[in-house]
């Protein structure tokens, strides 16, 4: 179960939450990554895997104008991508451009496509619909949910419609569900709340407390992934949403993340504040026929379903991301500012 | 005579005077002797003097009247005349026909006397002839008085056959003497053994039977007396009795056997079905011992009449699923035992009268654990001693069910844990932490319960028990140990390990979540941006402290102490600070105040690098202080991840520093690690500042004071409150 620290490293300057696969990048096995610093000047990372995959090169380095809490890659265009910052005392997000010739220029400047501008409180994350070519945008912000129309030829985005969370529910992150364009899963202190992005309301939701992150399975309709601060990871079927069909037990400390192999069916990956990455491995397939069996699943199935632990951190890890062209690849992101690509054994 | 009677009618008087002096003239009856002065009309009676008469007459009467007289005289005498003519003639008449009658009588009598003889000889032939008919048909006489005597005696016999008040044995008896008559029973056959059947069911051993037999067997007096004798008398009896029919049954139609062993087989297997309920029920080995054992001795008794239905054989098989269901039902007893002493840490709590809630819950439920093991054990030790010779027979049998028992026993405990602990939790996540804070904590105090109740089971417990079934359940048979022992103490013992584990986690889990709203709250609350300058040591400070002594105080009922480390620790520190840490923070801190913040990371990383790495998340033991030390280091660990992902003005960062500053004695006192407590609130210190626009730390001074102030607060708070 300790990882083997095979995992290839690359060194940020500074601490930073988020990492992104780029998807659209079909030639290459690439990820986003953006720096978090108060005071220091903050820099996006373009990483690419050698062909070999023995090294992590750093293909672009851009400026950033402020800390980056959130950051996520465009899945049709791959010089485009969104964040979220912060100046510490406000928000804001935006949709960048890498310029053109980057390669050739010193450092150069990304160029900022559009400003989502409409947010008021802080800005939890901006979403892309990945399975596709879509021209809309969702963002969320403490007590808002943003759909955007996004125009990027025309450097412009406008707010389509917006809703508001609602008194005292507090928007945390979310996500959008891959299958279906217009529903996004919300995650808020007490619940995971769905939304249909036609009628800007909310159809269901999750009684569940202090979800941290949530996730759609790319391959299977109607399983979420959820993962919660102490009560570790959860897995449910959208269609039955009393309880959850299956229960990881997550990491020592909070479980922060968690993100499903785009490719490979019940690969189930999660990052801890615990310093370590763990890998499952869940059976997802006979959920529909049974359902119950999770509440009374044997402690040695759960204890079988981790298949590695990867322990090659120094601190807590925020970020995760499959690559979406190599599957069995994953890159992960400490507080440290450390990148680590792990690829799995068969 | 007086002249009254004249007129009556002289006549007859007159004929009737005649006749009677003809037949018999009577002087008694004739008149007195005429006086002189005799009437006139007493000529008619002897003394009648005619001359005395006559002078009367003539002296008397006129001449006229004597004329008179005269013709009346002389008409009287002619009617006298004419009279005594008739009756002269009369009279002969009568002479003649009785001579006529005489002379005849002579002639009739002459023959009779030869009719006479002949009729005396003919009688005297009937009456021989009738006596030889007698003497011949006597003997046939006899046989049918007999004949008839012995079918009355029959009719007897047949009632006594069909009433139900009568005995089998006695219905056999007669059954028995009919056949001996030659009495055609075959049609008889069928109904007696219906009878039979039908008396089955008063033989089919009852609860009452059972309990009555308990009840004597149980009380010590009479079991010296009579161990079961006196109990099974009853019952034993009415066995008997059907033994005896059956047997009897058995002479009478001997090719019934098949039947009867069909019966037989039935009566046994009902009985046994009635142990084998018995057995379920919560009772002592010896109780169903003292069932078997009746039920054996009538098995053995009904196996003597019939040989050859393999009864014993049979009973066997019988007596082997009761003793197997008995010891899978009294495992089941000891589970449910068990659950109830765990189920009392609820009920313990809501009520909140003991001091020590959990302590009492731990000792009650390893009580159980090992006390209901041992009994159990007892138990079925006793069964193995006991030489009934059904038992003696299934001695392995026994050896391996009680093997497999415990093994499967301690299996559904473990799930039961498992259960125990992981349902409630779903449950109370719908609640949601917030409400539910009152089933948390209990849920809580039932994991760290089960816990260390599974901690026990895997060092004390499954060793007891093991040792016990080495010393009188060894030997389960070759047979067995080719397949490996039924009963694995090592695969017990690893997988109450494991649970033991995961419950501690668990409760280290729970615990912690309720810490997290706690911290949650402190830090999504306020503008951490637009943080005032900071006038004392937070609240939630308190908060936390209060909820690491709640836990302090469970943990101390339920769990053993570790070794003792904190005496070297209290004497190496005694003050506030520690000697360790604090120039490394102070370093750190005063070189981002000279805003040198660009080598701040790489600072922090070499520091990290040639400080000796620190565990955070070690091995937790099963002791007071690593758990507590777990819990302390768990909360700090989320407190960084607070800080983290907020933006401090420098009150605010100042604000964390006075409160981390404030928790680092009573943390440490608490925890065990004394290291890693100091790196953890390092750690915070160090993420907020670097989360802080301009992280200026308050001064020494204001920082200690501000402390003091807290800590007097609290000391007058606590005196108040005590």
């Amino acid at each position: 179960m300790q990882g083997g620290s095979s995992g290839i490293g690359y060194g940020l300057k500074y601490q930073a939450r988020c990492i992104s696969d780029v998807k659209a990048d079909t030639d290459h096995t690439s990820f986003l990554t953006g720096t978090l610093s108060l005071k220091e000047e903050n820099e996006v990372h373009l990483l690419r895997l050698s062909s070999g995959g023995t090294e992590l090169i750093c293909e672009g380095l851009f400026s950033h104008p402020n800390e980056i809490w959130d950051l996520s890659s465009c899945p049709f265009d791959q010089r485009i991508f969104s964040t979220v910052f912060s100046t510490g005392e406000s928000y804001g997000a935006a949709i960048w451009q890498i310029p053109e010739l980057y390669g050739q220029l010193n450092s150069p400047q990304l160029e900022r496509i559009a400003a989502l501008d409409a947010h008021v409180g802080k800005i939890n994350c901006v979403l892309w619909w990945s399975s596709g070519r879509h021209d809309k945008l969702v963002s969320i912000d403490e007590e808002n949910i943003f759909l955007w129309s996004l125009d990027c030829s025309n450097k412009n985005a406008q707010v389509q419609s917006k809703q508001s969370s609602g008194m005292l529910h507090y928007l945390s992150g979310g996500a959008w569900d891959p299958h279906d364009v217009n529903a996004v899963a919300a995650t808020c202190e007490s619940s995971v709340q769905f939304w249909d992005l036609r009628s800007m309301g909310k159809t269901n939701s999750i009684e569940h407390a202090h979800v941290r992150n949530v996730d759609y399975d790319t391959k299977k309709k109607h399983l979420l992934v959820t993962a919660a601060d102490e009560s570790g990871i959860h897995l449910w079927d959208l269609r039955m949403l009393k309880a959850p069909i299956q229960e990881l037990p997550g990491h020592t400390h909070w479980t922060w993340a968690v993100c499903c192999n785009p490719e490979y069916d019940g690969f189930i990956l999660s990052a801890g504040t615990d310093s370590t990455v763990n890998l499952w491995l869940v059976s997802t397939s006979n959920h529909d026929e049974l359902p119950s069996e999770s509440l009374v699943e044997s402690p040695n199935q759960r204890a079988n379903s981790l298949l590695n632990s990867y322990s090659d951190y120094e601190d807590s890890v925020y970020g995760l991301a499959w690559s979406s062209r190599e599957p069995w690849i994953f890159a992960s992101l400490s507080y440290d500012g450390r990148v680590r690509n792990h690829m799995l054994e068969k | 005579m007086s002249g009254d009677e004249v007129p009556l009618d002289e006549k007859a008087r007159r004929m009737r005077d005649l006749l009677s002096s003809f037949y018999g003239p009577d002087p008694s009856m004739s008149p007195n002797p005429p006086s002189k002065f005799a009437p006139l009309d007493a000529i008619n009676s002897n003394s009648f003097n005619a001359d005395h008469y006559l002078n009367l007459l003539i002296h008397k009467s006129s001449l006229e009247g004597l004329l008179q007289r005269h013709v009346g005289m002389a008409a009287e005498i002619k009617n006298l005349d004419t009279d005594l003519q008739m009756l002269v003639y009369e009279n002969y008449n009568k002479f003649i026909s009785a001579t006529d009658a005489i002379k005849r009588m002579n002639s009739n009598i002459m023959g009779m006397e030869s009719n006479m003889e002949q009729l005396l000889e003919k009688i005297k032939t009937v009456q021989s002839r009738s006596d030889g008919v007698n003497t011949s048909l006597f003997e046939k006489r006899e046989h049918i008085e007999k004949l008839h005597l012995t079918r009355n005696l029959l009719r007897k016999v047949q009632g006594k056959l069909f009433s139900d008040s009568e005995s089998i044995q006695a219905r056999a008896e007669a059954a028995m003497l009919l056949k001996q008559l030659d009495f055609p029973v075959d049609s008889l056959k069928e109904k007696l053994f219906e009878k039979l059947e039908q008396s089955l069911g008063d033989l089919q051993l009852k609860d009452e039977d059972i309990s009555r037999c308990l009840l004597m067997s149980n009380d010590p007096s009479k079991l010296e007396n009579h161990p079961e004798s006196v109990a099974a008398t009853v019952h034993e009896a009415s066995v008997q009795e059907f033994v005896e029919a059956v047997r009897a049954y058995r002479v009478i139609f001997p090719d019934s056997d098949k039947q009867l062993i069909k019966l037989a087989q039935e009566l046994v297997t009902k009985n046994f079905e009635t142990g084998e309920q018995y057995g379920k029920k919560r009772i002592r080995a010896a109780d169903l011992l003292a069932v078997l054992r009746m039920i054996w001795k009538e098995v053995l008794l009904m196996d003597e009449v019939l040989h050859e239905s393999v009864l014993s054989e049979f009973s066997l098989e019988a007596v082997q699923i009761t003793v197997k269901h008995h010891v899978a039902s009294r495992f089941s007893h000891l589970l449910h035992d068990i659950s109830d002493a765990l189920t009392k840490v609820y009920v313990g709590q809501k009520e909140g009268m003991e001091e020590f809630p959990l302590q009492v819950a731990l000792g009650a439920s390893k009580k159980a654990v090992l006390q209901g093991s041992m009994d159990i054990l007892l138990d079925f030790r006793q069964l193995l001693d006991d030489d009934l010779e059904l038992l003696v027979k299934l001695r392995e049998s026994i050896l391996n069910w009680v093997q497999e028992g415990f093994q499967d026993f301690f299996r559904e405990l473990h799930g039961r844990f498992l259960l125990l602990s992981g349902r409630n939790n779903s449950s109370g996540q719908v609640h949601g932490v917030v409400e539910g804070t009152q089933g948390d904590r209990i849920l809580a105090s039932l994991v760290l319960v089960l816990a260390q109740l599974s901690v026990f089971i895997e060092q004390t417990a499954i060793q007891r028990i093991t040792e016990e079934i080495a010393a009188s359940f060894a030997g389960g048979g070759i047979r067995l140990y080719e397949n490996g022992p039924a009963f694995v103490p090592g695969e017990i013992c690893r997988s109450f390990r494991s649970a033991g584990e995961k419950l501690l986690h668990h409760y280290i889990n729970l615990r912690n979540q309720r810490i997290s709203v706690l911290l949650r709250k402190r830090f999504t609350t306020p503008n951490w941006v637009k943080h005032k300058e900071p006038r004392e040591v937070h609240m939630f400070v308190d908060l936390l402290l209060q909820e690491l002594e709640a836990i302090k105080k469970e943990v101390k009922q339920v769990l053993p102490q570790g070794l003792l480390r904190r005496h070297q620790r209290n004497d190496s520190n005694g003050s506030t600070n520690s000697s360790r840490s604090n120039p490394l923070r102070e370093g750190k801190l005063s070189r981002t105040n000279t805003q040198k913040a660009r080598s701040q990371l790489l600072e922090t990383h070499l520091a990290k690098l040639f400080k000796q790495k620190v565990e955070i998340f070690t091995k937790v033991e099963c002791t007071q202080e690593s758990v507590i030390t777990t819990i302390v280091k768990f909360s700090l660990k989320s407190l960084q991840e607070f800080v983290r992902h907020q933006t401090f003005n420098r009150s605010g960062f100042q604000q964390i520093q006075l409160d981390i500053q404030y928790l680092r004695t009573p943390l440490k006192e608490a925890a065990e690690d004394e290291a890693a407590i100091d790196f953890l609130l390092d750690e915070v210190s160090v993420a907020a500042a670097e989360r802080c626009l301009d992280p200026i730390p308050l001064e020494q001074p204001i920082l200690d004071k501000l402390i003091q102030a807290k800590l007097t607060k609290s000391l007058s708070q606590s005196a108040v409150s005590s």
